[in-house]
């Protein structure tokens, strides 16, 4: 069953281009979107009571644990809600005569193949695969980021493929000394295997195994958005279409941030203390928030600000998975759900709001609570959500992973996160929230929603998030603590 | 034989230095074809060693894969996509030549200086192949950073991507035959999404000076 | 072999063959462009012409003008003594100078003609002393570390001794190190003796050229010493290069008089090959402007140190020839 997840994105590609009509397009995407995330929850269930799903065709080729189906669930999600959101969304742009019926199929192909690239990341253990799947994200992206084809969108795509691939080609010679450092010690058929690794994790030659670490960390990092390689996050994320950046945001940056968790598990087996790998990844996650908040604070572009949270987020979680221990494992994997979900919401709201006022910039948009009542509204709430306000669950896990730094000692970490996150707060508010009150002089501009699908999907993210605050079902925390007994490596 | 594939390893390095003296694109491009040949002789050579040893054919598929794609079809597919540019040779530079040069050469010493400071990462007499190739890697990323036009950077990019498969062959004797593969079909799907951007840069920005690409800002 | 029979061959060898490397570049080049050319024996004919016709002598120009033809001379002849053209016919002691005194011979008599160029007042010839230190203070750092890498590896700093080391270990042209070296002699090769793409030794006109330009105001019996000086120089790098890197005498199985003379001949043979090559670097490329050659200078100083960074690579020479 976990093959139908694979097969069904390629199956839609090829029916994409056999269809002639716009409607049968909006099908297809709806109908594979769903099929995939009705696959997801039975593949947890299996997941949670064997363990593992494994299937040992090709070679023991597909391969999910806790880790995987977590992130992939996210995916799953996300893809579907994505897609809903999408169908209006561009039907309004059609309607003003910005798109055409092949730039649609255009999106919608790009789409498939970019969801299918995450996925086959996500559902491999041989690193070398999960290698090309990630560089192959990047690649079903570009066009997707330079979709609307003006100026700003090329100079975003040609930024977001020159980075991306030579990060991801400087992961690729990390890969290559994780292989030097297992050489002698794996069987030939057990190259790159994840599973393999961590049993031999010992006997792997150290500093080679260091050596890879690094270039790993700099190169996934670069597609997870951790600074100093983040320079071409705020371009892309701003200036791809809304459901799009929903993706890129909420799930690319999962899927890297997990390629390197993968590495540091390995890793800090292999050394038997986590200093080496935590130092790296607590300075990159620092630096991330810092630079984030300082740039929060004089952003003028709704969007460029949401892609700085992202970036901010990101580094959070590296700092949680830096600290290597069980409660900042546990605090960072939450966040990577929380996160994914609010910033897919404010993502698609974003969405909402460039369609209506059709600026991206914040000082021209006012009267945001009249024009559009309930996304505008998620807008409020998500943005409270992402600053780390109750009772929403960013703040869960966000104080989750501060308890965490301060019970092991490092109050000076504890005190540095605790400060920034107070300046993001206060960036975002005061950056963002005089968009929502005042009414707008616009006359032509008639409040109401216009993609009223992508409405009913962030209220059913804003709903989500308001619950999972404060109360999370406890399949899924077996899940989380299943997946941070895995990266423990016990 | 090791000798041979130190020689070979070192002529490499040497066309990466030819690349960075040069200043016309078609000079770019014959560079990055005749690095790809000598890249497919070290790998002909070490599939014909595997094959009378082991009987394993990946490596020779590798080669010929290289020579296909790398000699052939991705320095046509640039040339095409330069012929309608009327931008020829490269005039301004941050740094004149030479300097780029001797840079490019302390380089080498500083990859020399850091993987010298490994224990144990091979066997120790192929610690050569392994500082010059990546040497190759740090000199495919400065002529990227050197350069300002698109071309540059998509040259460096590839000139990048050889010298890793060149680590990975010297380093470990050929990597598992489906890595291989894939590193092929990405690197040519990227460079065929960079050909296509190029164009489209050149038709709304009417240059394809990187440098011209500066308005999302902050 | 005593001194005397070292220096009668040695000098013999390279006076007669000198001009003959330039009639097969030339011969090369025509033949390329399927001209028939000049014959290959020209530079013979044109020596001799030259040497009998009277010599012109600027009376604004001073003794350096009338002394830098037979220092150029000499000081190309002193250099050829220390690179001998065959192992078999060096001295027992090994000849009392090495590369070093070699460089500073021939910068000796570079500096004459640099100074006989500015002596005359013309203009062409000031232009042409301003390019040559240009283009040999860019080349001299490429031949010291090339030359000394070689030591390095040879262990001496003795052409002759360097060369039979050389001859000990084989096939040298496979070492990553000799590779290098031998590219970065064929560069200095092209720099030091005026050659496409440093210079055009066929032009003269005045944006293109460099040697040709100090020699403008020489005739008669001073411009064949000239000439023949800067032929005997090429020849000398040559031989360098030849018989340090594709070294022959170890493949003599036997000794004596027969010998010698085949070791001379194959010698020979080594030297029109290179000439040819030589040639066809030459009918390649197009001559360089001139503030493109600091490029083709810092290469050629890359290609050298990077020969070193080999050599150090290796361990110092411990692990060689495998």
């Amino acid at each position: 069953m976990g093959f139908l997840l694979l097969v069904i994105p390629l199956i839609s590609v090829l029916l994409f281009f056999l269809v002639k009509k716009r409607l049968f397009l909006h099908v297809i995407s709806l109908t594979a979107s769903g099929l995939m995330m009705m696959i997801a929850l039975p593949l947890a269930g299996d997941v949670i009571a064997k363990g593992t799903v494994e299937y040992a065709h090709y070679g023991g080729f597909f391969y999910l644990d806790s880790l995987s189906i977590i992130v992939l669930d996210i995916v799953l999600l996300i893809g579907f809600f994505a897609a809903i959101y999408s169908v209006q969304y561009l039907e309004v742009d059609v309607r003003r005569g910005k798109l055409d019926f092949g730039k649609v199929r255009l999106y919608y192909i790009l789409m498939q193949l970019f969801l299918f690239t995450m996925i086959l990341a996500l559902t491999v253990k041989n690193m070398g695969i999960m290698w090309i799947a990630i560089e192959a994200t990047t690649l079903a992206s570009v066009f997707l980021v330079g979709f609307h084809n003006d100026r700003y969108a090329l100079e975003a795509a040609w930024k977001y493929v020159i980075i991306c691939s030579v990060g991801i080609a400087v992961a690729m010679l990390g890969i290559i000394f994780l292989h030097l450092s297992s050489i002698g010690v794996l069987e030939s058929r057990e190259l790159l295997q994840w599973t393999a690794l961590m049993e031999n994790a010992g006997r792997l030659n150290d500093s080679t195994a260091r050596l890879a670490f690094i270039f790993i960390l700099v190169g996934f990092g670069t597609k997870a958005g951790l600074a100093p390689m983040h320079t071409w996050l705020p371009d892309a994320h701003s200036q791809a279409p809304a459901p799009i950046s929903a993706l890129l945001s909420g799930v690319l940056l999962n899927s890297a941030m997990y390629g390197i968790i993968r590495m540091a598990a390995v890793v800090n087996k292999s050394l038997g203390s986590s200093i080496y790998t935590g130092r790296l990844l607590m300075a990159m996650g620092m630096l991330s928030i810092v630079i984030a908040a300082v740039f929060i604070l004089t952003q003028k572009d709704y969007k460029r600000l949401l892609a700085y949270s992202s970036i901010e987020h990101m580094g959070i979680i590296a700092v949680a998975i830096g600290f290597f221990t069980p409660l900042s494992l546990f605090g960072g994997l939450l966040h990577m759900i929380n996160h994914s979900l609010t910033k897919s919401m404010l993502f698609l709201c974003s969405g909402s709001l460039l369609q209506k006022f059709e600026t991206k910039q914040i000082p021209r948009i006012k009267g945001v609570l009249k024009m559009l009542p309930f996304s505008g509204t998620a807008f409020l709430f998500g943005l409270f959500a992402i600053a780390g306000m109750p009772p929403f669950s960013v703040f869960a896990s966000e104080l989750g992973i501060l308890m965490s730094v301060f019970n092991e000692g490092s109050y000076i970490i504890g005190a540095v996160l605790a400060i920034l996150f107070v300046i993001v707060f206060a960036g975002i508010a005061t950056a963002m929230f005089r968009i929502f009150y005042g009414s707008n002089e616009n006359k032509d501009l008639e409040p109401g929603e216009e993609n009223i699908p992508g409405t009913l999907i962030i209220m059913t993210l804003l709903v989500i998030i308001g619950i999972t605050g404060l109360w999370m079902p406890d399949p899924i925390i077996e899940l989380i603590h299943q997946a941070q007994s895995i990266i423990s490596g016990v | 034989m090791s000798g041979l594939f130190d020689t070979l390893s070192v002529i490499i390095l040497l066309t990466s230095f030819v690349l960075v003296a040069n200043k016309r694109i078609k000079s770019y491009i014959k560079t990055f074809r005749i690095q790809s040949a000598f890249i497919a002789l070290a790998a002909g050579i070490m599939g014909i060693q595997s094959i009378t040893s082991e009987g394993r054919i990946d490596v020779l598929v590798v080669c010929f894969v290289i020579v296909v794609l790398k000699v052939i079809y991705i320095p046509k597919l640039l040339n095409r996509t330069y012929s309608g540019v009327e931008y020829k040779v490269e005039k301004d530079f941050i740094l004149n030549i030479p300097i780029l040069v001797l840079i490019c050469c302390g380089l080498v010493v500083f990859t020399h200086f850091c993987i010298a400071s490994i224990d144990g990462i091979s066997q120790g007499y192929n610690d050569l192949q392994i500082i010059n190739s990546v040497s190759v890697v740090m000199i495919g990323l400065f002529f990227m950073i050197s350069r300002k036009k698109a071309i540059g950077q998509i040259i460096g990019f590839l000139v990048l991507e050889n010298g890793i498969f060149i680590t990975a062959m010297f380093a470990t004797d050929g990597m598992p035959f489906i890595v291989d593969m894939g590193i092929f079909i990405d690197m040519l799907t990227a460079v065929m999404i960079m050909g296509i951007m190029v164009y489209q840069i050149s038709d709304k920005f009417d240059t394809i000076n990187i440098d011209k690409l500066n308005k999302l800002k902050g | 072999m005593s001194y005397i029979i070292y220096i009668i061959i040695q000098i013999l060898t390279i006076v007669l063959t000198a001009p003959l490397v330039n009639g097969i570049i030339k011969k090369a080049k025509a033949l390329s462009q399927k001209r028939t050319g000049p014959p290959v024996f020209q530079m013979y004919y044109d020596l001799y012409k030259l040497i009998r016709k009277g010599t012109v002598v600027s009376d604004v120009s001073s003794w350096i003008y009338k002394a830098a033809p037979y220092v150029v001379f000499s000081t190309a002849l002193a250099a050829a003594l220390l690179v001998p053209v065959s192992t078999l016919v060096t001295p027992a002691n090994s000849i009392p100078g090495d590369f070093i005194l070699m460089v500073s011979v021939f910068a000796l008599g570079r500096f004459f003609m640099m100074a006989a160029g500015l002596d005359t007042g013309s203009t062409f010839g000031g232009m042409g002393s301003s390019r040559e230190a240009m283009i040999s203070s860019l080349a001299e750092p490429s031949i010291l570390v090339c030359l000394f890498t070689a030591g390095l590896i040879s262990g001496s700093t003795s052409l002759d001794r360097m060369m039979t080391f050389m001859q000990g270990t084989g096939t040298p042209l496979t070492h990553p190190a000799t590779v290098l070296l031998f590219l970065a002699l064929l560069s200095i090769i092209m720099m030091e003796t005026a050659r496409i793409p440093v210079d055009d030794p066929a032009t003269h006109l005045e944006l293109t050229m460099v040697h040709e330009a100090m020699l403008l105001e020489y005739s008669g019996r001073h411009l064949a010493l000239m000439e023949y000086g800067a032929a005997i120089k090429q020849l000398v790098f040559m031989t360098l290069l030849v018989n340090l890197l594709v070294p022959h005498d170890q493949i003599i199985g036997f000794a004596g008089a027969g010998a010698v003379v085949l070791s001379l001949l194959i010698y020979l043979l080594k030297v029109i090959l290179l000439a040819v090559l030589i040639a066809l670097v030459e009918i390649n490329t197009v001559k360089f402007r001139l503030f493109s050659i600091p490029n083709l200078a810092a290469l050629s100083f890359i290609l050298s140190f990077l020969a070193f960074l080999q050599y150090f690579l290796m361990g110092g020479g411990h692990v060689w020839f495998v």
